[in-house]
């Protein structure tokens, strides 16, 4: 490995060891090389314009604590599921596969990952670093009937994982993959998901965030489409301290669906950072991204979403919005959507607002007998409904809104 | 039931209402009418707890309290109601269940259990049909895509779930066709006993052609100027409001 000339980055990445994965040996050479030009980012650069990294550098990350499975087993979001539970270098595969499912861990020889630019010095070290993950196939023409659950116990340490998810033909598939960390547990992590998603299959993939305040959370997602697939990516950011997602949807077959929903409720000093992009690059697809976010207290968020339409991608459909509550005064966001159209003949539109709760809405309620509490939360619920219905099953969206109650003290 | 002293109320530094005195007792149904920037809507949204305004002298006294002491929610819940001249559409939050909470959240004030679903259902009907308040309406987006009439309807269909001591009606019957003035009306006679009250805040007099009034007062440039039977909103009618200024 190169010499990282970068003081601050390579502090960084000597908290970590190069990962012997067979099928990330190809992609050493070029993270490396990526590497040794970068520099730990800074808010200088556009991707952490408004993401201060400050933090992440002085953090004395809590030594790590080993879980047991039954530990683990506790933070199972939906009851009837297939069940994947990782802590640290632990990765607990079940048994009794229904047909048509393989799950291996990240260093099965069959994995294989395509060679990617890198967006940033975090994707990079990903390669390098990651030690713990899971390759997961679901054959052609097969629908699972139970979603797959991917539960991430994060307790301390820094440290990288690395999925690859293999949709082939005709399959149809729910993921559930949630992150959670101890309480007061200092610990950084970087999940990168590869997913590909081949012709005619129906993939659904809910992220639920639930880190502790003292935990940096960072999560980044490559999917490619082949035609007539639906994938549909649902990131729920409820907690946590520093959180980044890094999203990018290529759709490379025509007559696909892209759907990108998002619900962030921040409160405290947290920070979210969402940077989304659906790039378009064959004709009469459709793409539909709505993310909204709550935000109290002295946290910040930051929402960048980019379509591009390339040059033959026309007739697509592409739709994104952004709407964004503020609840206090020292709350912020920044959101900046981004369209890129090559294409001539394409209907696209894209949004962002910013507001406070409506004062009228809000007297109106309280006119009728409703405490304040009750009537913010009430218009909060309908604020967010849109991106909250897509939670499901049940069971899931049931744990969304205990988690927002708990947050925001609201009440049923 | 209520008695207002001297009220003072100013909004951004001006001042809206002048020293207004008025006592309303249980059983009595009273019009407020007046020209335009009188102070009506200023004297419904004090009562109601508007924060915009800011009463700078004189009492209200609400069934034995101080009115003015108390939170907008817990006015609603003492037995307060406003009927809204412009009622709020809500997007997403339902009608049906923000009224179910609001009941509950006013039986907790009075240290009473929550209403069952059943019993709650079954007065959501019977109420909704009281306004002829289609029941697919009721348990929609508060007053979202309602049209005028049927935003009022909602108004007394709310009032109808409340159950209030005192209803404040600020000119329900702007942008009633006659139809839905009639209903409205039929909806708030209905819910009139002796131990409620009504202050019906209109401009014109023939909302009081069906909501008969005890007494009607005349609000102008602050104050109640004149007061009188029921009769008074038709010599109004007559002569128009050139004649209380003349006569002043």
């Amino acid at each position: 490995m190169g010499h990282i000339i970068d003081p601050k980055l390579a502090d960084f990445c000597a908290l970590f060891k190069t990962n012997s994965i067979a099928s990330l040996q190809a992609l050493h050479a070029p993270a490396a090389q990526y590497l040794e030009n970068a520099v730990f980012p800074t808010t200088r650069e556009e991707r952490f314009k408004y993401t201060r990294l400050q933090k992440l550098l002085n953090a004395s990350f809590s030594p790590e604590t080993k879980l047991e499975k039954e530990q683990l087993q506790t933070y199972a979001i939906v009851e009837d599921a297939i069940n994947i539970y990782m802590n640290g270098s632990l990765l607990i595969l079940p048994e009794n596969l229904p047909t048509g499912l393989t799950i291996e861990a990240l260093n099965s020889t069959s994995n294989h990952f395509e060679a990617e630019a890198f967006k940033d010095v975090f994707s990079a070290m990903n390669c390098l670093y990651a030690n713990n993950g899971c390759r997961i196939v679901v054959k052609a023409n097969t629908t699972l009937e139970k979603p797959i659950q991917i539960i991430q116990v994060h307790a301390g340490a820094a440290a990288f994982f690395r999925h690859q998810f293999v949709f082939e033909k005709n399959a149809e598939a729910k993921v559930i993959l949630a992150n959670f960390s101890l309480k007061d547990a200092v610990g950084f992590s970087h999940t990168h998901s590869a997913i590909q998603v081949a012709q005619d299959a129906r993939v659904q993939i809910q992220k639920i965030q639930a880190c502790d305040a003292a935990h940096f959370d960072f999560n980044e997602e490559r999917s490619n489409q082949a035609s007539n697939s639906v994938l549909e990516i649902n990131t729920y950011t409820l907690s946590g301290g520093l959180v980044r997602n890094d999203l990018a949807a290529i759709v490379q077959g025509e007559h696909a669906e892209t759907k990108l929903n998002g619900a962030y409720l921040l409160a405290d000093q947290q920070h979210v950072a969402n940077y989304t992009t659906i790039d378009h690059h064959v004709p009469n697809c459709e793409s539909f991204e709505t993310y909204k976010g709550i935000i109290d207290g002295a946290a910040t968020a930051v929402f960048n979403g980019k379509v591009f339409v390339r040059k033959d991608a026309q007739k697509t459909n592409a739709f994104q919005s952004n709407a964004n509550v503020l609840l206090s005064e020292t709350a912020s966001v920044n959101s900046k959507p981004e369209l890129e159209i090559y294409a001539d003949d394409v209907k696209c539109s894209h949004g962002s607002t910013t507001g406070q709760l409506d004062d009228q809405a809000l007297f109106y309620l309280r006119a009728r007998g409703l405490s304040e509490k009750s009537a913010k939360t009430l218009l909060l619920q309908a604020f967010m409904a849109e991106v909250l219905e897509v939670a499901e099953p049940e069971a899931l969206s049931q744990f969304i809104i205990s988690k927002i109650q708990e947050r925001f003290a609201w009440e049923n | 039931m209520i008695k207002i002293q001297n009220l003072h109320a100013q909004i951004n530094g001006k001042e809206i209402l002048k020293g207004l005195n008025l006592e309303v007792k249980a059983g009595e149904v009273h019009a407020i009418m007046g020209p335009n920037g009188a102070g009506k809507s200023t004297l419904a949204s004090v009562l109601a707890g508007r924060e915009d305004y800011e009463v700078t002298a004189g009492s209200v006294t609400f069934d034995g309290q101080d009115l003015l002491e108390l939170a907008t929610e817990d006015r609603a819940r003492a037995g307060l109601f406003l009927a809204f001249q412009y009622p709020v559409e809500i997007p997403g939050v339902s009608n049906v269940n923000f009224l179910r909470t609001a009941l509950n959240e006013k039986r907790a004030y009075h240290q009473q259990d929550p209403i069952s679903a059943k019993d709650f259902m079954a007065m959501v009907r019977e109420k909704s049909a009281l306004v002829e308040l289609d029941a697919k309406l009721a348990s929609r987006s508060v007053n979202e895509g309602f049209s005028g009439g049927e935003k009022k309807r909602n108004e007394i269909f709310q009032m109808a779930m409340l159950e209030p001591k005192l209803a404040v009606l600020d000119e329900t019957d702007s942008g009633l066709d006659i139809d839905a003035l009639r209903i409205v009306s039929h909806g708030v006679n209905a819910l009139k006993s002796p131990e409620n009250a009504c202050i019906v805040i209109t401009h014109y007099q023939r909302l009081l052609d069906y909501i008969v009034p005890d007494y009607v007062h005349v609000l102008y440039d602050g104050k109640i100027v004149k007061t009188g039977p029921k009769e008074l909103a038709l010599e109004l009618e007559e002569k128009g409001y050139d004649w209380i200024k003349e006569t002043l």
